[in-house]
This record gives C-alpha cells, sequence and structure tokens, in this order.
C-alpha cells in the first residue's frame, strides 16, 4: 500500500480483488488520509474474503460445494442475495449471478476459440436463477449450480467502504475500486473530482472522457480487458444468462452515474446487456451514462 | 449525455426498484447524501387551519389531501377541505353616532352601538373536493388535468383545469402553460336583491351564475446548483354575477354626518384581472430562501403588489423552522366608494367592501416542522399574524384613481360613486394556526 | 401611475426576468450537481396543499386572485 500527496489530496492505494484500489481524501491531515485508508482496505479485503469464489471456506464456497444441499446464510449475504435476486428480476433475468458456470464453455483469452453450440447446451444447464431457491435465509442450488457474486463484488465493497468513512470524517472523499467508484461530495472550494473514462481500445493508458463528479457512484461495464475475437468482432466477456452467448454489437464501454455504486454497477451491466440497445435503455431510465 | 433531473418527476421502472434495492441493502452503511428520497409512493398531508380575527369571524377548516406516484410517472391526487366559519363580517354599512340596524338578505338583524363598525353574524360550512391527475407525455412533456367542486349554503363552484409542462434545454428550463374554466352559482339566502337598491324590493329567487376562464403561462429555470427562478403569468375573465349579496353601502347625509339610509352594492357584470407573479429560490448552504413578488392589475382598477420572503432554516435533517414576511398592497376598485352622497344621483356601480378598498395586510409567521420522537411523519406547527389596514386618503382612495385613462372593459358613460367622507376604521388583527401532519407510506 | 404606464412597467419586469431566466448557457447544471435541486424544500411550492390553505386565506380577505396557477375554485367569501 502507499499514502501519496496528488492534486493537493491524499490518495491512499494498495490492491484488493485483483483490482488497483485507491481512497482519495480532500484533506490535508495525513494522519487521518492514513486511517481512513486502512478503513477502506480493510472493508475490500473483508468483502473479498467472504465473497470471493476464488477463496476456500467462505460463504460463496459453502453453497458452490453443497451439492444441492440447502444452506443457510448470515444477514448480509442475505441481503446481498435479496438485491441479486430482485436485479435478476426486474432486467427480465439478463442479471443473473448463476451465470458463471458459463465459464466453462467460454474462455476470454483474446483468442478465436468459440465453444460449440453443445458446449453452451451444456452450461446453460446450470444456469439460472429461477431454478434455485431462496426464501428465510435458505439457498438451495442445484447440484453443478454455482453463484457468482463478480458482477457486483466490486460495487458493493465500495458503497460499504463509503459508508464507513463518511461515519468517520468531514471532508470529501472518492473511493475507486478498480474502476468502480463512489464520490462522496465536492472539494474544498466546490470543486469537482476528475475521473477519467478508459480509452477502450488503450486500456490502462490513455483516457478519452474526463467525467467531473462531486457525489454519486460511478461504475464501468465494458470488454475492454476479457474478450474473444470472432468474425473480426469483439465479443466482450459478459455472458447473456438467457443465450449462453456474449452480447452481440455491446458498446466498447458503458460508464453510469447513479446514487450509489450498486445501481451504478448494475445499471451498466444491464445497459451492456443491451448490446446496441444500451443507450436509449440508459436514456430510458434516465441516468446518466457516457457509452463509447 | 444526458442529464438527469432528479425531482420531482418519479423515477422510471429499473431506476426506481433498483434504487429500493440498493437502499435495502446498504440501509446502515449508505453515506446519508445518498438516502435521498426512496420513500413510499403514496403521501397523506392533513392539516387544521385555526383562524381568528379579533372581533369577527372565526373559521376552523381541516383539509385532507392524498397523493400517490406510479412508477410511469403518473400521479394521483385528491384533497378535501371542510370550512366552518362563524362571526361577523363588515356590511359595508358606515359607522356612526347614531344606533344603526342593520337589515341582511340573510334575514339577520344586528345592532350595532355608536362608532363601531356595523356587522352582520353568519354561519357558514363549505365542502370543497379537489382532484387531480398527472400523466407523462413522452420524455419531455407532462400533462396535468384536475377538477374542483365545492358548495355551501349560498354558493357552488364546479370547475376544471388542463396544464401542459415542456422541458427544455436538458430539462433545465420548463415551460407550462394551462387554462381552467369554472362555473359558479350564486343563491343567497333569501334570494338575490336588486343592487343599488334599498334591499326592501322583491328578490330574485334564481341561481344565478358566474363564469370564469383563466390562462397561464410560465417559464421555470435552474440558473445554478442552487438557484431555482420562475416567473409567470395569468390572465382571468369573469363574466356573471360578481356582486356581494349581502353588503350594503350606507348613503350619508354630509350635513349632519349620518347615515340616513343604505342600498345593496352593486358591482359590473365582468371582470377581467391579471398577475405577474416572479419567484426565486436559492439555496444559501444552510439555508433557504424563498422570494416572490406579484403585480397584479384588474380592469375594475384595482392593482396590487405582494411581497413575500421566507427563509428556511433546518436544525438537523428533522427539524427546522421558517420565518415568514409577507407584504401586500392594493388600490382601490373605481367603483369603490366608503358611502354614497345621499342627496347624489345613483352611480352605476358602488361597493363600500373593504376588500375592494385602499388596503394593505401586512403579515409576519413561523413555521416549525419537526417529528415526534421515532414516529413516521412530518409535523408542522405554523402561527401567522396578519394586520389588514385602510390606506388613509392621501395614500390614495377610491372615486377617481383612474381618471385619466379609459376603465378598461368599463362603458364611458359608467358613473362612479363619490365618497361621502373618508373612512377611519382601526386596523383589523387576524392569528392564523395551522397544525399539520404529513405522511408517506 | 396611468394605466399604460402600468401595463409598461409589468411588460419590461416580464422581459427583465424572462431575460434572466432563458439567459444563455452560462452555467450548465449538471446531473451531479442537482443535489441540492432534489430537496423538497427547494421547490416552488414545497407544500401544495398548504400552499393551496393559505391562497383561500388571501382571496377571501384581499381583492386579487392568486396567480400561479388555473382552475381552483370559487367561494362566497369575496
Amino acid at each position: 500500500m502507499s499514502l501519496t500527496r496528488v492534486h493537493d489530496a491524499w490518495a491512499f492505494r494498495f490492491v484488493a480483488m485483483a483490482s488497483p484500489c485507491e481512497l482519495l481524501v480532500d484533506t490535508d491531515d495525513r494522519a487521518e488520509a492514513d486511517a481512513l485508508g486502512r478503513i477502506a482496505q480493510a472493508e475490500a479485503s473483508r468483502v473479498e474474503a467472504a465473497y470471493s469464489r476464488y477463496l476456500p471456506g467462505n460463504v460463496v464456497h459453502r453453497i458452490n460445494h453443497a451439492g444441492g444441499a440447502p444452506v443457510a446464510v448470515d444477514d448480509e449475504t442475505a441481503l446481498l442475495i435479496d438485491y441479486a435476486a430482485a436485479c435478476h428480476q426486474m432486467s427480465g433475468g439478463r442479471f443473473d449471478i448463476t451465470s458463471g458456470a458459463l465459464r466453462r464453455a467460454w474462455k476470454f483469452d483474446g483468442s478465436s476459440r468459440v465453444p460449440t453450440a453443445a458446449a453452451i447446451e451444456a452450461a446453460l444447464a446450470h444456469v439460472g436463477w429461477h431454478r434455485a431457491r431462496w426464501a428465510d435465509h435458505v439457498l438451495t442450488l442445484p447440484a453443478g449450480m454455482e453463484i457468482d457474486f463478480g458482477g457486483i463484488g466490486k460495487e458493493y465493497a465500495v458503497d460499504r467502504a463509503a459508508g464507513l468513512i463518511a461515519g468517520r470524517t468531514q471532508h470529501a472523499f472518492l473511493v475507486n475500486f478498480g474502476g468502480d467508484l463512489f464520490a462522496a461530495g465536492a472539494r474544498v472550494g466546490d470543486r469537482p473530482w476528475a475521473v477519467g473514462v478508459d480509452d477502450p481500445t488503450r486500456p490502462g493508458e490513455a483516457s478519452v472522457y474526463r467525467i467531473e463528479i462531486k457525489r454519486g457512484g460511478l461504475a464501468t461495464s465494458g470488454d475492454a480487458r476479457r474478450f474473444v475475437l470472432h468474425e473480426g468482432k469483439r465479443l466482450g466477456h459478459i455472458l447473456d444468462p438467457r443465450t449462453g452467448w456474449p452480447v452481440e454489437d455491446a458498446p466498447s464501454s458503458v460508464t453510469v452515474l447513479a446514487p450509489t455504486c450498486m445501481e451504478a454497477g448494475t445499471l451498466s451491466t444491464l445497459a451492456y446487456l443491451e448490446g446496441p440497445g444500451a443507450r436509449a435503455f440508459l436514456e430510458r431510465e434516465g441516468v446518466t451514462f457516457w457509452v463509447l | 449525455m444526458r442529464l438527469q433531473l432528479t425531482r420531482p418527476e418519479p423515477p422510471s421502472p429499473i431506476r426506481a426498484r433498483l434504487r429500493a434495492a440498493a437502499c435495502l441493502l446498504l440501509a446502515s452503511s449508505l453515506p446519508s447524501a445518498a438516502h435521498a428520497e426512496a420513500g413510499g409512493t403514496s403521501s397523506l398531508d392533513t392539516s387544521l387551519l385555526i383562524y381568528g380575527e379579533r372581533q369577527r369571524a372565526d373559521v376552523l377548516e381541516p383539509t385532507v389531501r392524498f397523493t400517490r406516484l406510479f412508477a410511469s410517472g403518473q400521479a394521483f391526487s385528491a384533497q378535501v377541505g371542510y370550512d366552518v366559519i362563524t362571526g361577523a363580517s363588515p356590511t359595508g354599512a358606515v359607522p356612526s353616532g347614531a344606533i344603526q340596524t342593520t337589515t341582511s338578505a340573510s334575514g339577520v338583524t344586528s345592532s350595532v352601538a355608536a362608532g363601531e363598525v356595523p356587522t352582520t353574524t353568519f354561519h357558514d360550512k363549505r365542502l370543497a373536493l379537489d382532484m387531480d391527475w398527472r400523466q407523462p407525455l413522452g420524455t419531455v412533456l407532462t400533462s396535468t388535468v384536475g377538477g374542483h367542486f365545492s358548495r355551501e349554503k349560498d354558493y357552488q363552484s364546479v370547475g376544471g383545469s388542463a396544464k401542459l409542462a415542456l422541458d427544455v434545454m436538458h430539462r433545465q428550463v420548463t415551460i407550462t402553460a394551462g387554462a381552467g374554466i369554472n362555473r359558479d352559482d350564486v343563491f343567497p339566502v333569501g334570494g338575490t336583491p336588486q343592487g343599488l337598491t334599498d334591499g326592501t324590493g322583491p328578490t330574485d329567487p334564481a341561481r344565478q351564475a358566474k363564469n370564469v376562464t383563466d390562462g397561464m403561462l410560465g417559464i421555470t429555470r435552474v440558473v445554478s446548483r442552487r438557484w431555482l427562478v420562475s416567473l409567470s403569468g395569468t390572465h382571468t375573465a369573469e363574466s356573471g354575477y360578481l356582486t356581494e349579496p349581502y353588503k350594503v353601502v350606507s348613503q350619508i347625509d354630509t350635513t349632519s354626518g349620518e347615515s340616513v339610509g343604505q342600498l345593496t352594492e352593486s358591482r359590473p357584470g365582468a371582470r377581467t384581472r391579471n398577475d405577474v407573479l416572479g419567484t426565486s429560490v436559492y439555496h444559501l448552504g444552510e439555508d433557504v430562501l424563498h422570494l416572490s413578488y406579484r403585480y397584479y392589475w384588474d380592469d375594475w382598477q384595482l392593482n396590487s403588489h405582494t411581497f413575500d420572503v421566507k427563509l428556511r432554516h433546518d436544525f438537523n435533517e428533522r427539524t427546522y423552522w421558517q420565518p415568514h414576511v409577507r407584504y401586500y398592497t392594493q388600490t382601490p376598485a373605481w367603483f369603490y366608494t366608503t358611502g354614497l352622497v345621499s342627496v347624489a344621483p345613483l352611480p352605476d356601480f358602488a361597493s363600500a367592501d373593504y376588500r375592494l378598498g385602499p388596503l394593505r395586510t401586512a403579515t409576519l409567521g413561523a413555521t416549525v416542522g419537526f417529528h415526534m420522537g421515532s414516529a413516521p411523519g412530518e409535523w408542522t406547527v405554523r402561527g401567522e399574524y396578519m394586520r389588514q389596514s385602510l390606506k388613509s386618503p392621501s395614500q390614495g382612495e377610491g372615486g377617481g384613481e383612474g381618471g385619466d385613462d379609459a376603465r378598461k372593459g368599463a362603458s364611458t358613460s359608467a358613473t362612479a360613486p363619490t365618497s361621502a367622507f373618508n373612512l377611519q376604521v382601526p386596523p383589523l388583527d387576524i392569528v392564523s394556526v395551522v397544525v399539520g401532519y404529513s405522511i408517506q407510506f | 401611475m396611468s394605466r399604460s404606464v402600468r401595463g409598461r412597467a409589468a411588460l419590461v419586469l416580464l422581459a427583465a426576468t424572462l431575460a434572466v431566466a432563458t439567459a444563455g448557457c452560462a452555467t450548465t447544471v449538471h446531473p451531479w450537481d442537482r443535489d441540492l435541486l432534489a430537496q423538497k424544500r427547494m421547490q416552488l411550492v414545497p407544500s401544495p396543499m398548504l400552499h393551496a390553505v393559505d391562497q383561500h386565506v388571501y382571496f377571501s380577505k384581499e381583492g386579487s386572485t392568486g396567480g400561479d396557477d388555473v382552475g381552483g375554485g370559487g367561494c362566497g367569501c369575496n
């Protein structure tokens, strides 16, 4: 981790959830920035430890290896599953935390290897939130199915960290975990935070947009880093759980501004899954967005 | 890039549900800024007005309003109000040195001791119903239609209105246009007396009609992050029976200064009203300042200025107070008179109703809003003190004010009443208290 | 003040405020800047019901009408 002065704010940086994370605090107080940064780091680590599907021993691991048996979950997990269930319902099935099983068919390594229809068919048999039974803090997944909070985990961690920090400081701050961020208040002198939206063709190297934000959550969905080249088209790594295929003609990247990072993330994912209809979808929803 | 309006339109289907789902999930950890208004879609507002004029009327008026927002952007609201008015209302007759007896169309007589403004007592109840429906038409147009019905012992009003609002310039500017129509019926107790007669003649048992049509045009602009301004104008055309059937005008013998009789008042059968209203809402960082100014003018030669200032200060998220000052001043209607010279020929129209006179109202009040412990819903208590006075003659009294202009709407042959004297009446003190309770669910 | 001067003054006031209201895109208010405007107390009419109660009281006691809305009802009070 590191603590550096950036544009007269303190930036506490660390790595979590396989992404570069940072907390920017609009203060001169180094000690305060350090203390708040540690809170952000602790929360990011906690959420990762609890909900990463790569770590053995957590609730997600238990659920994914229950082999069809019911699993009782704690309050926080229940709320997360409730959120995912609500998103599944309101998106008509496009948002589905059980869609991770499609990974068995698709490998997004930049190559042009595309799975066969049969392989996708087989993977789809284990996808579908409607197949799960969820009630009263007990989740029952049929054998072979798995859940993955990857689509909402980072945004959730951002909002949680922001909540914890907001309770401990009067200064404006910005939490950014791997590109999903939340800005809590304008900087001193009513100045906004400056956020750059990555150029999808040169990820990590250049910004194509400069967004000025004072308050709210920002999240981006796109195929910048993980994709498959198929028949000359880039197919993003976000798969439509209803078809098993990536979205055709999806925008390169969709960035959405919403009151919380979770809402921004969910809306950007849903917009992305609309493919060519992304812009129209976001216009109907009446949110601020940037589509590339 | 599309800019969003976070208020007052309700969010679209997914965004609203997403908001609610996120709030549930992040309930305890959300920074307070994001909580915003994720509340329910229905609300109930109730209020009770307790109003008293010193030595005059008292009013008790409970009102209930129900509003429901729908995810599609539609909204419905219904309001019921019930008014009970008791007390005394000035007849328009003048105070004098002798005891005077007043007869009124409602058959009640009252005796007045020397010097007091003659009044008549009354007791009236009024029921009012209002409903409206808001319907978005596409993304930038919103339409609202409304209906009104009210009924009291001697008056009925039925009306409807329609408004269209257009958002332009990335929703920074809203243009509103509206029109309304009302059909009122007046049926005074004992029938409608003939104007400018001594009131003993036959009365008209039929209902008197009054038709009102109005149109409005307004523009609202978000000037900056903390400043909203609005300008609107309305134009109203009234025709029909516009007279106050219970009010009278005294006839004064100018040599003795005594009242020798009284006549029923009479007002023209048409009135065209106009007004322009400018409003500013400015967020000072901690407090919010509401300023408004309205200029009104009509073809009865009555013009008025209204200044209104409110400053809202929030102590915390649940408690606020808002002091309020209002100043109103009007010039009299051309046919306003304090009393007719008994030997002069009868004018075409005359009224001694002080509300058409050179009136000034000053209001000072404050509202307090709070929540009771952890119970849901917000309480408001508002106390206001109003003082109404008639301006002295040097400040412009009635009778010849608009002499240098043609009177719009009135025939050039209409004669104005000549005031017999200048009226000195003590100002009227009014106190009103409104207790309100609002809840969302 | 004569009627025509009054009318002209009102028109000048109208024009002036219209100018403020539609003045060029000098400040664009971004969506993230609508946080204050979203507060209920920043609305032109924060409580329609209390506003209606007020309008009714002033309509009964004074000679002018409300002026910011259309179609409200009449009463035997003025």
